[in-house]
């Protein structure tokens, strides 16, 4: 017999938590009954909208998560603490206001609201200024957008916040009978607004998902690009060298364990080589790298220097494959990098006296101009241009912006 | 030996009292009006949830 389907939200397929979903993928029936459902018992003294928290709160969310009730239960967080002493305030107010020490309904409960938002608010305000190594990395701005945006979960916070101080405010205009002039239009929007909504919805749910879906596969596909770019750079060139070394099984040895180490660094997410913490001393250590395993002499010239971010550790791997592209290419002639790093960009030139190449006669599966080079500067921010020509030597020229 | 648990501790402590308090309501020995019985029933709630929040976290988290 076949097992009965668990009892689960199903939010992919939900307009709001996916609980009318969940209960038809279980029933075995059209999620669209049960949403009637639902909204039909909600104009019944709002009983299908408490039915559909109920619901929210105690099943399991679809991606194999606890359900809400599970998840507070077993926590012990600071809003537990924040909640409990909001509640215990409430408590003494309703107290006071039982025993007559009290101003008035229409002043105390808008201020308590304001309060509560405004004190959210600013709170807020002062955690966004707390360092970003403090915080999850899923909630760190970007160093471009860090100036202008907050983490998701401080927007919401203060979103909240905003929302008890307008809330108290509407609360404060009702209690003095300020809001009844402005009834019969606020009456009218509120009409236009979910009528709207209710036209608009299956439209709006539709284009969100379909930007959510296009964002996660365009981010899928720059990682795609992202490892194959560095197993090109490092597994193939490495087995490249292996096969031109293969009469010296030492070296080939050496070049294995040396890949080994790095591959394994890269997969556990650390740097290979330690203390190339700037631009400079990391485009030093590549060029020394690339001199040591192709037996070509590299000059390097850099001018200024910046911490090595991501953007510059891009920089730095693109300037290493042009180094041993050029390395490769153009044994006979020495190899240049100038950088010059200034407050605006990092600007790196790796420049060859060599045969030079037709950029449009390079084959299709060749990598490393293409994605190695060109495909991750753009992929961080950045351009690099291939100035070649047979006979005229190679230069490429890389440019961040910082 | 196994050491109690403060939140459930405090939990009994205040349910129980709620219920004391609204028994002797029933019985007619005191009389709980709705203002105190709300604020009663909010401070149970509120309790148990400081004395979760500031509970160390439990041993299969």
């Amino acid at each position: 017999m076949a097992r009965m389907k668990e009892l689960r939200r199903d939010p992919e397929r939900g307009v709001l938590a996916g609980v009318a979903a969940g209960l038809a993928g279980r029933a075995g029936i059209d999620p669209l009954i049960v949403r009637v459902g639902f909204i039909a018992a909600s104009f019944a003294g709002g009983f299908g909208f408490a039915l559909y928290l109920l619901g929210w709160a105690l099943m399991p969310g679809g991606d194999g998560g606890r359900a809400p009730v599970e998840r507070i239960a077993g926590k012990r967080e600071t809003w537990l603490v924040v909640a409990g002493m909001m509640l215990l305030a409430l408590a003494a107010l309703l107290l006071l206001r039982e025993w007559g020490i009290w101003f008035s309904d229409a002043i105390v409960w808008p201020v308590i609201l304001a309060a509560a938002g405004g004190a959210l608010i600013w709170r807020q305000s002062t955690a966004s200024d707390e360092p970003a190594a403090d915080r999850p990395a899923s909630t760190r701005a970007t160093p471009r957008t860090a100036a202008v945006s907050l983490p998701r979960d401080v927007m919401g916070r203060a979103f909240v916040g905003a929302a008890l101080v307008v809330g108290g405010a509407l609360v404060f205009l009702w209690l003095n009978d300020a809001l009844r002039p402005a009834r019969d239009v606020l009456l009218a929007v509120v009409v236009v607004v979910v009528a709207l909504t209710l036209i608009l919805a299956p439209w709006w749910l539709r284009l969100v998902r379909g930007l959510t879906a296009e964002r996660t596969e365009r981010i899928r596909s720059q990682e795609r690009a992202e490892v194959a770019a560095h197993l090109h750079d490092s597994v193939l060139q490495t087995l490249a060298l292996m096969q031109k070394r293969v009469d010296d099984p030492r070296e080939v040895a050496a070049l294995a364990r040396r890949q080994e180490r790095e591959l394994r660094a890269w997969l556990n997410g650390r740097r290979a080589v330690a203390g190339d913490e700037t631009v400079a001393l990391a485009l030093e250590a590549a060029a020394a790298e690339v001199e040591e395993a192709h037996g070509v002499p590299v000059e390097v010239v850099a001018v200024g220097d910046a911490p090595l971010d991501e953007r510059a550790l891009a920089l730095v791997a693109a300037a290493r494959e042009a180094l041993v592209n050029a390395a490769k290419f153009a044994p006979e002639s020495p190899v240049a990098l100038y950088a010059e790093v200034d407050p605006e960009r990092i600007e790196v030139f790796v420049r060859d006296r060599g045969p030079g190449f037709d950029p449009a006669a390079v084959p299709d599966d060749r990598r490393g101009v293409r994605e190695s080079i060109v495909g991750r500067m753009e992929r961080h921010g950045g351009r690099a241009v291939v100035h070649t020509a047979p006979g005229a030597g190679t230069e490429v020229e890389l440019v961040m912006k910082r | 030996m196994r050491r109690a648990d403060r939140t459930s501790l405090v939990a009994g402590v205040v349910i129980t009292f709620a219920g004391l308090v609204f028994l002797l309501d029933r019985l007619e020995a005191i009389d709980v009006r709705f203002g105190y019985g709300l604020p009663l029933l909010i401070a149970t709630v509120g309790a148990i949830l400081l004395v979760a929040g500031l509970d160390g976290p439990r041993d299969h988290d």
